[in-house]
């Protein structure tokens, strides 16, 4: 229906219709972003260093308030290291200090040595403010598409584009 | 626009809808129907305000970071949702299906809505509002239809049957296009699909351009010849 699109207001409301459609799913995450209080709240997991807990692909839930208790030695976390853009999913193997000035070190579980080597120059723990969450749920596998469409970035612009035709082509 | 040169799948309940809803207001405004787009141009005005104020978030979450911006995100989150749900319930309670809202020469306002009620029928359902020049009181009428009387077997659109329904149907618009009014004994429906198709052969030159005036020079012997054919 094409021929739709002469009537300018409708026009508009397609696009508008469109636009609604991304502009949701976008708030839907900020949404998520300010309650879990996390700049990330669902991430992908890209390597086996965490097997046989995760594999590449598994999708995790991130929670990033400490109303009970601290971040503690246990718990697996993902965390972000200056002037690199990918977060990393390990486990905090050693804690010292409370606060949140305490020093944690974290490990793959599927590693042989700790995390010193992959943190920033010079730098050789975490602080609280580094971790972006601690995974409270994860879902198996789902996440694989975003590797398909990050290894793959033509994949993206194909799928948009066959999204935006179907919502610009068909009303109702 | 429904032109007659467009075909439509006939078996698609949303096309043939669609279809037809475009065609009132071409129809209405051919007769010097004065349209208004209020309900509309409402409805686009909050749409396009929830997807600026989320474009905005965006810029800013990536221009300064979650972290720094966390507040004015969940503002913008809580105003983007009390918007959203404000353009539902817009859509939901006050445009309800409404194809058409316009006023008449002669100063009567229309309000058209219209449905689908059975998702297996090809049934149309109209329900046309008119409110009086002073206001005053309002008169509901409900106007039905099947889509197979303005629908050839192909899929074309054919205006004449469509138009002498709401025509027929609709004081107001009748005494606008008194030539489309049928005679009470023959109703919208005594078009044949013969005659729908041969309408439609027709009529592509002359009936249905979009500034159609109705002048009913190429369709008054077009129904002559039902009438022979039936006869």
């Amino acid at each position: 229906m094409l021929s739709s699109l002469q009537n300018p207001r409708q026009a508009a409301a397609q696009l508008m219709n469109f636009g609604l459609i991304l502009s949701t799913a976008f708030m839907m995450w900020k949404g998520l972003s300010v309650i879990t209080d996390s700049p990330s709240p669902i991430v992908v997991v890209l390597s086996g260093s965490m097997e046989p807990a995760f594999q590449r692909g598994d999708l995790l839930l991130l929670w990033n308030r400490n109303i009970f208790s601290e971040t503690s030695v246990g718990e697996i976390v993902v965390y972000n290291v200056k002037d690199k853009d990918i977060p990393i999913v390990h486990r905090v193997v050693r804690k010292f200090g409370l606060g949140p000035r305490a020093k944690l070190l974290t490990k793959g579980d599927n590693n042989n040595s700790d995390d010193t080597e992959l943190y920033a120059q010079g730098q050789d723990y975490l602080v609280r403010k580094d971790i972006i969450g601690s995974v409270v749920g994860f879902l198996p596998f789902v996440g694989y598409v975003t590797i398909m469409l990050s290894e793959h970035p033509w994949l993206k612009t194909v799928m948009l584009g066959i999204m935006g035709l179907v919502v610009v082509l068909q009303r109702e | 626009m429904a032109s007659s040169q467009e075909k439509i799948t006939v078996y698609n309940l949303a096309d043939l809808k669609n279809t037809s809803d475009d065609a009132i207001p071409n129809y209405l405004n051919s007769l010097k129907f004065r349209p208004s787009h209020r309900l509309t141009d409402v409805r686009l005005a909050l749409g396009y305000t929830a997807f600026l104020l989320a474009g905005a978030c965006f810029l800013w979450d990536y221009k300064f970071g979650f972290d720094a911006t966390k507040w004015y995100t969940a503002a913008a989150v809580a105003l983007y949702s009390a918007i959203n749900g404000a353009l539902t319930l817009w859509i939901f309670y006050v445009e309800r299906g409404t194809v058409y809202i316009g006023t008449a020469p002669s100063g009567e306002t229309l309000r058209i809505t219209s449905e689908t009620p059975r998702k297996t029928l090809p049934e149309y359902h109209l329900t046309v509002e008119i409110e009086g020049k002073k206001g005053g009181k309002k008169e509901t009428l409900v106007v039905t239809g099947s889509f197979t009387d303005w629908f050839d077997a192909v899929g074309h659109f054919v205006a004449p049957p469509f138009q002498s329904m709401l025509a027929s149907a609709v004081p107001v618009i009748g005494k606008h296009d008194p030539k489309r009014v049928a005679p009470a004994e023959e109703a919208a429906s005594a078009y044949t699909p013969e005659m729908l198709d041969a309408l439609s052969k027709a009529s592509v030159s002359a009936v249905s351009s979009a500034a159609e005036t109705a002048s009913g020079a190429e369709s008054t012997p077009g129904k002559k010849g039902g009438k022979r054919r039936k006869a």
